[in-house]
């Protein structure tokens, strides 16, 4: 309907097209140590996997908008059924990316190990929008949207089983979404917190290995989140996961570039600590072996639109609002909607990144649409607004107040260990200037959005079911006991902006 | 600005004024993130000293001939003599020292 708008990536040449094979003796070497290659009989050159009739010629000679395989989209130029192999498909990112790429004509493969919807079990809590089944919803994707998906049930953790799967399909982009995703899980106790970081850290350094013997011309695409970087009470921007290139540390009157460098990582929860160790891990991925790959410092995400997911509810994406399993932003709605106060931890003014849903989805479908070059190992801060807990609850009350809700706000001790009053600054730049990246969405639509779905009846229904797994308990200091209520309060609902 | 393997003698060891060779690869954050600051110089510089900057991956007979031996390494050149090298990024001012550097150098030649 639309004509594209936004090609990011048009200039891109099969230097990082993931479809080229490089030709000759190619001896790539890390960062900073010896580059001294023997390639070297006239230009580096590559042939086209896909076009090898082509011949051999220089990589940087055809550039996306020129060559036949890339076509035009509205996420920019995108390879031809580009083969994305998605890991925690069945997830609450997973299944609405895959449907996104599947209707932008990428050919999708995921794998998942189905471990969050029993975890979310044993919790005693459940998604709020039911969800069908992986092998009904691969049916009903075909139906509603005639796209196919293929899935299989692997555990990211069994080695032999993912390698094989990667070998078949051949990946052009993989995914990385099979991490366990919640801080309070991590740090409810020795076995969730061993759970963590076996599944997310030692899963993510296997899959590397498999990537290199396997696909190493595939893009990584890395679920890292901004709570890596913690909040530097110093102010310190937080750059996109590299320092830039102006950026001095001087120190008894001499001066050094820092530029490049990876930027302070100060996590603020085992879960974290995953992330971070799964930086260092695909980081040095990239550096030893010339793989190439996006980290994705995402906000705390929120929402449960897309316009796939819309097309029918049997292809709705899994939405928990439990303490460990929901994001705070859902957990808010789901609080307002059964008339529970909003929980508001310590004084509220923790400062984070967000970005619904729909966004991040179009965030890491231009990532996939620009490969990185082989080696390139780049971070993007994938953040829209920047709000207190505070400002949530607020927003959150005020248009609960349009649905005829009558909102409370509490504090409550802090159950987390973190800066509660802190400057924070984020750097969120290259997602729009390097890959086009446009909202689509605002906080206060999104809500909205979510307010009318869980207002139904049904849902409704479905979160009381939960409510004694709304109000939170798990410590970080390992305490057992009752959160104290601090102080409860009615904000304002009135729009002083309108 | 960025060279190669056929414009490195005309940009570099031919001109007439002092040259600041930026050695690079696309894989090394360092590189990626000196770039902007390298441009920036090199649009300041324009008329006086040429900045420029080569990709060693996509123009390995240069890389090959000046030994660069690690990414990003910063090589002044001063009537097509090689005057001084660093290797690791650097501060501006760094890069600036290295720049008046190869210009005294003229004076002196």
């Amino acid at each position: 309907m639309s004509e594209p708008t936004n090609c990011h990536n048009a200039n891109q040449t099969c230097w990082s097209c993931p479809a080229v094979e490089f030709k000759g003796h190619v001896d790539f070497r890390a960062c900073g140590q010896a580059a001294f290659r023997k390639a070297a009989e006239g230009q580096l050159v590559v042939e086209c996997k896909r076009r090898p009739e082509i011949g051999y010629f220089d990589p940087t000679s055809i550039t996306f908008e020129h060559c036949t395989e890339w076509k035009k989209t509205d996420s920019g130029y995108l390879l031809d059924g580009m083969r994305v192999l998605i890991l925690g498909m069945d997830g609450y990112l997973g299944w609405p990316l895959a449907l996104k790429l599947a209707k932008l004509g990428c050919k999708v493969y995921g794998i998942d190990n189905m471990l969050r919807r029993k975890l979310v079990a044993e919790r005693g809590a459940h998604s709020v929008i039911p969800i069908e089944t992986m092998e009904n919803r691969v049916k009903a994707a075909n139906k509603e949207l005639g796209v196919d998906i293929d899935f299989k049930e692997i555990d990211l953790l069994d080695r032999d089983a993912l390698f094989s799967y990667i070998k078949e399909v051949q990946p052009e982009s993989i995914v990385q979404f099979a991490e366990i995703p919640s801080a309070p899980y991590s740090m409810a106790d020795v076995d969730k917190a061993v759970d963590t970081i076996q599944n997310n850290v030692v899963g993510t350094l296997g899959l590397l290995f498999g990537v290199r013997d396997h696909a190493p011309d595939a893009s990584i695409i890395k679920l890292g989140t901004m709570g890596e970087y913690g909040s530097p009470l110093t102010g310190r921007p937080l750059f996109e996961g590299l320092f830039p290139g102006d950026a001095v540390l001087q120190y008894k009157g001499e001066e050094w570039s820092l530029g490049g460098e990876l930027t302070p990582r100060d996590p603020v929860s085992f879960y974290h600590v995953s992330k971070v160790q799964g930086t260092f891990s695909v980081y040095e991925a990239c550096k030893y072996w010339w793989l190439r790959s996006y980290d994705v410092m995402q906000g705390v995400i929120y929402g449960n639109h897309s316009d796939e997911l819309a097309a029918h509810p049997s292809l709705a994406t899994r939405f928990d609002i439990d303490e460990w399993w929901g994001t705070v932003v859902n957990r808010f709605v789901a609080q307002a909607v059964i008339g529970m106060p909003l929980t508001i931890y310590g004084s509220g003014n923790q400062l984070r990144g967000y970005i619904t849903l729909k966004d991040a989805m179009q965030c890491i479908t231009r990532l996939i649409a620009a490969p990185p070059e082989p080696g390139q190992y780049d971070v993007v801060n994938q953040v829209t607004d920047v709000m207190s807990v505070r400002q949530i609850a607020q927003t959150v009350a005020m248009i609960g107040a349009e649905f005829g809700l009558d909102t409370e706000v509490q504090r409550i001790e802090n159950p987390r260990v973190e800066a509660e009053e802190h400057p924070y600054e984020v750097i969120h730049d290259k997602l729009s200037e390097n890959f086009g990246f446009a909202s689509e969405s605002s906080f206060e639509d999104e809500v909205r959005g979510m307010f009318e779905v869980l207002t139904q009846p049904e849902a409704v229904a479905r979160i009381k079911q939960q409510e004694s797994k709304l109000f939170p308990t798990t410590k970080w200091s390992g305490e057992v006991g009752e959160l104290k209520v601090l102080e409860t309060w009615k904000p304002e609902t009135t729009d002083k902006a309108a | 600005m960025q060279i190669s393997d056929e414009s490195f003698e005309d940009h570099v060891l031919k001109s007439e004024r002092p040259v600041l060779v930026d050695f690079w690869a696309s894989w090394c954050p360092p590189c990626k993130m000196m770039q902007p600051v390298v441009d920036r110089l090199h649009q300041e510089f324009t008329g006086t000293a040429e900045i420029v900057s080569i990709n060693i991956d996509q123009n390995p007979q240069i890389a090959a001939e000046y030994n660069i031996s690690g990414v990003p390494t910063f090589v002044s050149f001063r009537n097509g003599q090689e005057v001084a090298r660093k290797t690791g990024a650097l501060t501006e001012n760094q890069l600036r020292k290295m720049i008046a550097a190869a210009g005294e150098q003229q004076q002196a030649a």
